[in-house]
């Protein structure tokens, strides 16, 4: 949950070209989009890698890091360092789907509400009141214990409780823009609806929302991450970061068990704010 | 302002009984056959035993009637009776409460007293080493996950060095002081037992340590920019004009103007701590509502869930009321949709 | 029993002299024995408690008539003190001690006999096992006798289990207690206790602290503590911790892996066989596949040496029958050992191929056990006989709940005794229609797993006493192995680790930790 009230403002224009904007950029959020693109190119490509399966039990049980074995091997003699890096294949993937999902649903219905008001409006506003009426976790908790423990269950929890941010980002964006003159004219002009919410309208609301989704991106990774570490989540053996660390916490002599995993969350999680940040003072910039 | 305020407070019932409606949904709607919790197994064939379990619960009543009752019992402080504990949520809650608070509530003053310590020295010391230094502890706190944080910490401070003890919130030996407030700090102060007070801070160091470090990067970043900003403004700059050194400058003029954005954004820090509580509360065997959220979830408990989530919620709406009332206040020209 | 030491590894090299609060353990309080564990109590109401904590809750509060000596064999008088049964095991007459209740009023037959009623009426979690009672009648203040339906030669044996704990009926009636199917008292029993035993209940609350607080008035010899305090902390590592630290005396949870890592010299750790055992159960009325045959390939899957390794560090033993080791009739059967290639042919012969299956089981660790790690174990043999197993962890809750809609063919638990005798195993485990697993693997679909003759050999086993009944328990034990529905995994070594200050530290097949024998030196 990135500062929402801190409004920003879109750009009438796509300028610069990629090159341009990237220069502009600090380095702290280079480094964030060097650090997430190892991550999902780790995604793509780490079937491939030479090491150990995550599943193999490859050596002894719970020894210590080493040359053979970097990140040493949890209770049943699996890779950590090799687990920790499938983990990304579990824990990745998932957040971009959750955040793409919660950006899809909050901005409709967000944009839905903004531009035609009314009744729609309501109740559109008042379901979303009530979702963020309840503290993220216990709400995410309480709907995953509903559906059942289970990766798909705790993402639906995940969309659930974020689709009301985009909403209200999105209804903000949409009742700003929708007051333009172009916006008016077009109106004015005999458009429908629909057409001018679509051409019109949405090509000028969707900064906020991105920036928001790449902060909010490490954030998804850790609540998901919280839900498998209190057993919501992924189910074992599969290599997701939480329950990794949920295994390490019942053996935390063996320190390495969890080290992995948790570095692999700090990573993901720092490397999203320093982008996001670099994204808002771009766009704050250039808006002023 | 006022009238922005009044529709907030109007709101509130509304939300509630929202709240209330969810949480019961959710409490029934679930996958799990509530009956599973509390009959026996051996004895779930029999008919004659799982009706009298059922009207005992009153799971034989249909939903509408079901959801009447649950909310008029709401009404009356009655959440129902926990299937696993067997006892009234509302009681269960209610001794749980005071250690989550205590908990939340050092860790609020440890984060925010790091946030503004951090702030101070980053805009003191803007563009070099301190500066990032401070800025990359500050975020560090929030992007770690404070179950992993809390762990490693554990391990270090706890199991490696002895430096702080381990989990709970006192020592199983130790008797907790006579029981005023339910805050083990205040009682044990109350009750004249210092020694008793300072066993009870050390518990209480590296679980708030953790939590508040969490909150610890909002913080910083609020207070450093509000500072900078303030540090460009003309009482500043005629202050630095007639001869006053940059430190004096910072606290008396700068410090000032960040205040009020800080008083806004406790209350927005408030959902990284209950989230940041659950967690911490489940690494350090801490008696509160987080660890009773956890166990409920994964016993099916769903009244001692309701329960959870109705004060929670609760907490988390006052809060963000709080937050808003302070926000309107400092910015009267607020634009209210 | 074998006993022996750990070595309790090297005296901590960096023990930093800065320690806050983590006082030395000279310090402690010797009146309060404090003991770690987690609480996991269902019930503090003797008729309806089903929980390891509550074995020896019931055990320090409440007294029973007979109960096990400490070579968890034989039965001693506790409340009782002598008893008759007659020669077809259907009635059984006690003596009892002069005795009184934590308020100084006589144990009497009265309270026997309503406490047995009690027992069997509220239809809760350890009525089971006053099934068959017939009548329990007072036939003077004094005298006790009880009669059962059918000849049952473990009737002693089950007397010694602590769910038959002697309530005191009056003070418990004055609560709004009866020994009817009414009864709802079970709260009353959450802040009260009402038995004879040596200690009596303090306070309890729920997932945090169980408090007894010696009976002064006890009749017998008094306990070595005040005070006893049950304090919860989950996992191993932080119950070691807790110990090292001289936060408790006793931590009742420790794994052998965890208690090899515990450097401290303070810390005694004996690692004893147990009696517990972990197993993996088959459904076939979930999956009809599961044919005798098929269940018997894939026992023979199994890799029980490396599963040992695996989920113990070697701490345990291989068990044949759902019979702990040690128990009656075990002595002559031999556990099941790998043989990969026989599975495959026999997998083979039956036509089975690709064969997939989902294990639903309780996401827990039971006695050291981590189930994920077991059943990652029992995954990976089975894919090397070609058999995919996709693994479905639990909550309690929903395991319950699924297992009871019959959602998967395959789960894994555990089990451990409530009194020393081969008949509860059989009671529970056999394929005999009517009971528990019967109706678990077979549902609606009794006639693919019912076994008939186990029936038969059963009533043999309890008419029978001595020998005889070993020998009958044996054939039921190669029985239930044949018909391979529990095919039990691993019997781990129980670690008891305690303080060196602390003395009379034993475990109890009925009681689990006889509280009031420990004292501190």
């Amino acid at each position: 949950m990135a500062d929402i009230s801190a409004p920003v403002a879109a750009p009438a224009r796509r300028s610069g070209g990629f090159r341009r904007t990237f220069r502009k950029l600090p380095v702290t959020a280079i480094i964030g989009a060097a650090i997430l693109l190892f991550w999902i190119f780790t995604v793509l490509t780490v079937q491939f890698w030479p090491m150990a399966e995550p599943l193999d039990m490859v050596g002894r049980r719970l020894q210590p890091p080493s040359a053979e074995h970097w990140l040493g091997t949890d209770a049943l003699g699996r890779d950590v360092f090799s687990r920790t890096m499938h983990g990304a294949v579990w824990s990745i993937p998932i957040a971009i789907l959750v955040v793409a999902c919660a950006v899809a649903i909050g901005s409709l219905l967000g944009a839905i509400s903004g531009f035609f008001g009314g009744w729609t409006d309501g109740i559109i506003m008042r379901l979303v009141d009530v979702t963020v009426a309840f503290p993220p976790i216990l709400l995410a908790m309480a709907v995953a214990a509903m559906l059942g423990p289970g990766l798909t269950n705790a993402s639906i929890a995940m969309v659930i409780v974020w689709w009301p941010i985009y909403a209200r980002l999105m209804r903000a964006q949409v009742l700003e823009v929708k007051e333009r003159e172009h916006v008016e004219a077009a109106i004015a002009g005999g458009a429908s609806p629909l057409r001018v919410l679509r051409v019109h309208v949405l090509p000028l609301c969707w900064t906020p929302t991105l920036i928001n989704a790449t902060m909010d991106f490490g954030q998804v990774v850790l609540l998901a991450a919280s839900l498998s570490f209190i057993g919501l989540g992924a189910k074992p053996p599969s290599p997701e970061w939480g329950s990794m660390i949920s295994e390490g916490a019942t053996r935390f002599y063996d320190w390495w068990i969890a080290f992995g995993p948790g570095m692999a969350i700090l990573t993901v999680v720092l490397a999203t704010s320093f982008l996001g940040d670099g994204l808002r003072d771009l766009f704050d910039r250039r808006s002023q | 302002m006022l009238a922005y305020i009044l529709r907030r407070l109007i709101s509130i019932p509304f939300l509630l009984l929202g709240v209330a409606s969810v949480s019961f949904l959710l409490s029934q709607m679930t996958k799990g056959d509530p009956l599973a919790a509390l009959v026996p197994e051996r004895m779930m064939s029999n008919p004659e035993i799982v009706a009298a379990v059922k009207a005992e619960w009153g799971l034989d009543q249909p939903l509408p009637i079901r959801y009447v009752r649950y909310l008029g019992n709401l009404l009356q402080g009655d959440m129902g009776t926990s299937f696993s504990t067997r006892r009234p949520v509302a009681l269960d809650i209610a001794e749980r409460l005071p250690a989550t608070l205590e908990l939340v509530i050092a860790a609020m003053i440890i984060g925010t007293f790091m946030g503004l310590a951090l702030g101070l020295l980053s805009a003191r010391f803007r563009g070099t080493i301190v500066d990032s230094v401070a800025r990359i502890f500050a975020l560090l706190g929030s992007s770690l996950p404070v179950f992993w944080s809390g762990l490693i910490l554990l391990y270090v401070l706890s199991v490696q060095l002895r430096i702080v003890p381990g989990t709970g919130r006192l020592p199983p030996r130790v008797q907790p002081p006579p029981d005023v407030t339910g805050f083990y700090t205040i009682d044990a102060l109350l009750a004249g037992n210092f020694p008793l007070f300072l066993q009870v801070l050390s518990h209480l160091a590296l679980p708030a340590f953790v939590l508040g470090w969490a909150v610890t990067g909002i913080i910083t970043r609020l207070v450093r920019s509000s500072l900078v900003e303030g540090l460009s403004l003309d009482y500043a700059r005629t202050a630095r004009a007639k001869g006053a050194p940059e430190r004096i400058v910072l606290i008396r003029h700068a410090l000032p103007n960040a205040m009020i954005p800080l008083l806004t954004i406790l209350g927005f820090t408030f959902a990284y701590l209950i989230t940041g509580a659950v967690l911490t509360e489940a690494i350090f065997s801490w008696p509160g509502i987080g660890s009773y959220a956890v166990r409920a979830a994964a016993s099916l408990d769903y009244p001692a869930i309701g329960g959870v989530t109705i004060v929670g919620a609760v907490a988390f709406l006052l809060a963000n009321l709080v937050t808003d009332i302070a926000y309107a206040w400092a910015n009267p020209r607020i634009k209210v949709h | 029993m074998k006993h022996f030491k750990l070595k309790t590894g090297l005296a901590a090299a960096f023990v930093a002299s800065t320690a806050l609060v983590g006082q030395p353990a000279s310090a402690q309080d010797s009146d309060t024995l404090v003991i770690a564990r987690t609480l996991a109590v269902n019930s503090l109401d003797p008729s309806r408690a089903f929980c390891d904590t509550c074995q020896f809750y019931l055990t320090a509060v409440y007294e029973t008539l007979v109960t096990l000596a400490p070579d968890n064999q034989s039965l001693v008088p506790n409340l009782a003190e002598s008893w008759e049964v007659n020669d077809d095991f259907t009635e059984f007459t006690f003596k009892l001690k002069d005795a009184t209740f934590a308020d100084g009023s006589p144990v009497e037959a009265s309270d026997v006999a309503w406490t047995f009623n009690r027992l069997k009426n509220v239809q809760a979690s350890p009525s089971f096992l006053m099934e068959g009672l017939v009548s329990a009648e007072a036939v003077d203040a004094k005298t006790i006798k009880f009669t059962v339906e059918a000849p049952n030669s473990e009737f002693l044996n089950k007397v010694s289990a602590p769910y038959t704990g002697i309530i005191n009926a009056e003070a418990a009636m004055a609560a709004g207690a009866t020994d009817t199917a009414e009864d709802n008292a079970e709260s009353w029993f959450l802040s009260n206790s009402a038995g004879s035993g040596p200690f009596t209940l303090e306070s309890f609350s729920p997932d945090a602290e169980l408090r007894l607080a010696k009976n002064d008035a006890y009749w017998g010899e008094a306990p070595g503590f005040n005070e006893v305090v049950v304090t919860e902390i989950k996992d191993a590592v932080s119950q070691a911790q807790a110990l090292e630290t001289g936060q408790v005396d006793i931590a009742m949870q420790i794994d052998p892996d965890t208690a090899n890592s515990i450097r401290s010299p303070e810390i005694v750790t004996e690692v004893i066989p147990s009696y517990n055992f972990t197993y993996v159960g088959f459904i076939p009325a979930v999956d009809e596949v599961l044919t005798k045959e098929v269940r018997q390939a894939l026992a023979l899957a199994i890799d029980y040496e490396g599963m040992i390794d695996f989920t113990v560090g070697g701490n345990g033993v291989k068990q044949a029958a759902p019979i702990p080791n040690g128990f009656p009739g075990t002595a002559d059967l031999t556990p099941r050992s790998q043989d990969v290639e026989k599975a495959k042919q026999m997998l083979a012969d039956a036509g089975v191929s690709d064969l997939k299956m989902v294990a639903g089981y309780p996401n827990d660790n039971a006695y050291g056990v981590d189930f994920n790690i077991m059943m990652q174990k029992v995954q990976q043999d089975f894919s090397n006989v070609g058999v995919e197993l996709e693994l479905k962890p639990l909550t309690w809750a929903v395991w319950r709940d699924e297992l009871g809609s019959g959602e998967w063919p395959v789960t894994a638990i555990y089990y451990a005794p409530d009194y020393y005798g081969s008949g509860q195993y059989v009671a529970y485990f056999s394929m005999i229609e009517g009971y528990p697993w019967a109706g678990r693997a077979g549902r609606d679909k009794p006639e693919l797993v019912v076994n008939p003759k186990e029936a038969e050999l059963y009533a043999k086993a309890l008419a029978a006493s001595g020998e005889e009944a070993d020998a009958v328990y044996a054939e039921l034990g190669q029985e239930m192995m044949d018909d391979a529905i529990i095919i039990p995994l691993v019997s781990p070594n129980l670690v008891l680790a305690y303080r060196d200050d602390i003395e009379g530290v034993r475990y109890s097949a009925c009681c689990n930790l006889p509280l009031s024998e420990i004292t501190r030196k």
